[in-house]
């Protein structure tokens, strides 16, 4: 089974042409979205909280990871010049993959007007890059696919859920690779990640990670949500039973590992199989985060909720009769009704991997779509919960 | 045809696919559509809510997709429905506001009256 995608000068490969506008200050957005809006293929990021880097440089790792990735054909990237984040902090990174990409600052160009005319100029650049960019034949083992829920009610757990994890063992099967995240949504789960993690080392690794993002919600005294109000009125009652439904959409397979996102890591897939990931429960951030893991595409199951990202393509998954509509890629309602099994849908959601990784637009893709919102965990927090990076600690 | 589903075998609660009233009879299927049993609902138990499947004491630990998924804050009798107002986690609990919130909206209230 193949696919056909865009070969990047690092050897890996794009399945869409996006141009990414990065606005590493947050008062750069309007010169960076009056640039980006005047072209079909060019997404906008901005670093919405903060000008300044100290303390938020897991946004920055972020910035760099979705430039770096592989949906991504060329980059701009604008800063205001008084903001503490330097442009070449990312386009040396990403002159590292031999990517083309272009940085204004708008004091040295002389101000709004001036870097909105520069702008532009390097975009058509980029355009002319793209252009000559043709698609040709991959197996779908160079795919890498995050795995999501979102708006999450009964059928998810019983329809959905279930056959996306279905799909990702055939994916698996064929090569590929599946990260799921959202961790806080998998207490109560240990025995059963204790037995899918490929070592000791690694069921103790993904121990930790759930326990601190366990640790990071649940602090006493706050009545911070942690599962919606919707979630509660379809039917779900405490945080394990949304886990142990949500556990179904992750597959059957080995565990490889659990990469992290942080100020001092992105840890990237290094062989095919399924990973779990920090990708936080929430769906904006969600994005973001797969898109630095490097996915290509993210498969994501709700009652109808139209949940996109710009950069990576998700494919949503229902089944939930009442609310299905014509946001969502594949209908699983058959489940429901007895129907349909898992391996008929399963196989659907294959397809329509294949397809959208082909050019194929999924059902609202350039229509709506969330921001790229760059959720990082609070540096502040973390060190007072004596919450520290894994990877360093255990070197 | 008023179809339940139960995701494990020693699963304590069933999930229902369909709306139903008090003194209807739920019909309870395995995943792979096997026809278990049938159950005479004690109150209404809107569609992706649990119904009980056996009598339940309070402080008692609840089986569903063959985890626990919490504890019961009160008795609960087989064919009552099992929801915020009588489960809690035992991880991280939803706010009390919100609970109250939720339980306005679904118009259950707990026998404690809270």
């Amino acid at each position: 089974m193949n696919f056909n995608g865009y070969l990047r000068p690092d050897g890996s490969i794009g399945i869409r042409n996006r141009i990414l506008i990065i606005a590493v200050d947050e008062c750069c957005d309007g010169i960076a979205q009056s640039i980006g809006r005047q072209y079909e293929n060019t997404v906008v990021m901005t670093n919405w909280y903060t000008c300044m880097l100290g303390g938020n440089e897991e946004s920055l790792n972020q910035m760099i990871a979705n430039a770096k990735n592989p949906n991504v054909a060329g980059v701009l990237v604008i800063a205001m010049g008084c903001g503490s984040i330097n442009p070449a902090q990312i386009t040396s990174e990403v002159e590292k993959v031999k990517k083309p990409v272009y940085a204004i600052t708008c004091q040295e160009e002389g101000g709004t007007r001036k870097s909105v005319d520069s702008g532009h100029n390097k975009i058509r650049l980029l355009q002319d890059y793209v252009t000559g960019l043709k698609r040709e034949p991959f197996p779908m083992a160079c795919l890498v696919v995050g795995i999501k829920c979102g708006g999450s009610d009964t059928s998810s757990g019983i329809a959905s859920n279930p056959c996306v994890g279905a799909a990702a063992d055939k994916l698996i099967d064929l090569g590929g690779i599946c990260i799921g995240g959202e961790l806080f949504e998998l207490q109560g789960c240990q025995e059963v990640l204790d037995v899918r993690a490929s070592s000791p080392a690694v069921a103790q690794k993904i121990e930790r990670l759930i326990e601190n993002e366990r640790k990071r919600w649940s602090v006493e005294g706050t009545d911070v949500e942690t599962m919606s109000i919707g979630n509660s009125i379809g039917g779900l009652t405490t945080i394990e039973e949304k886990s142990l439904g949500a556990l179904h959409k992750f597959g059957s397979k080995e565990i490889v590992d659990i990469l992290e996102i942080n100020d001092r890591v992105v840890e990237k897939p290094t062989s095919p199989g399924f990973y779990l990931s920090e990708a936080t429960m929430l769906c904006g951030g969600s994005g973001v985060n797969f898109a630095s893991y490097g996915a290509h595409m993210i498969l994501w199951t709700c009652g109808a909720a139209g949940f996109e990202n710009p950069l990576v393509p998700v494919i949503r998954v229902s089944a939930n009769e009442d609310l299905i509509n014509d946001d969502i890629d594949v209908d699983a309602t058959g489940i429901m009704n007895g129907k349909e099994s898992l391996d008929i849908v399963s196989d659907r959601i294959i397809d329509k991997l294949i397809e959208t990784a082909s050019g194929q637009k999924t059902q609202i893709e350039g229509i709506g779509g969330s921001t790229l919102t760059l959720y990082q965990k609070d540096q502040r927090l973390d060190t007072l919960l004596n919450i520290k990076c894994y990877k360093e600690k255990h070197l | 045809m008023k179809r339940f589903v139960v995701m494990k075998e020693n699963d304590m609660v069933a999930t229902a696919l369909t709306n139903l009233k008090k003194h209807e009879v739920a019909n309870i299927f395995t995943p792979d559509n096997n026809h278990i049993k049938d159950l005479q609902a004690l109150e209404d138990i809107p569609y992706g809510n649990k119904i009980a499947l056996c009598d339940l004491k309070s402080g008692q630990k609840i089986v569903k997709c063959g985890g626990i998924i919490g504890q019961c804050t009160e008795p609960i009798k087989t064919g009552e429905l099992v929801h915020i107002h009588n489960v809690k986690s035992l991880i991280a609990d939803i706010p009390v506001s919100f609970k109250k919130e939720i339980m306005r909206q679904m118009n259950i209230c707990s026998k404690e009256g809270n």
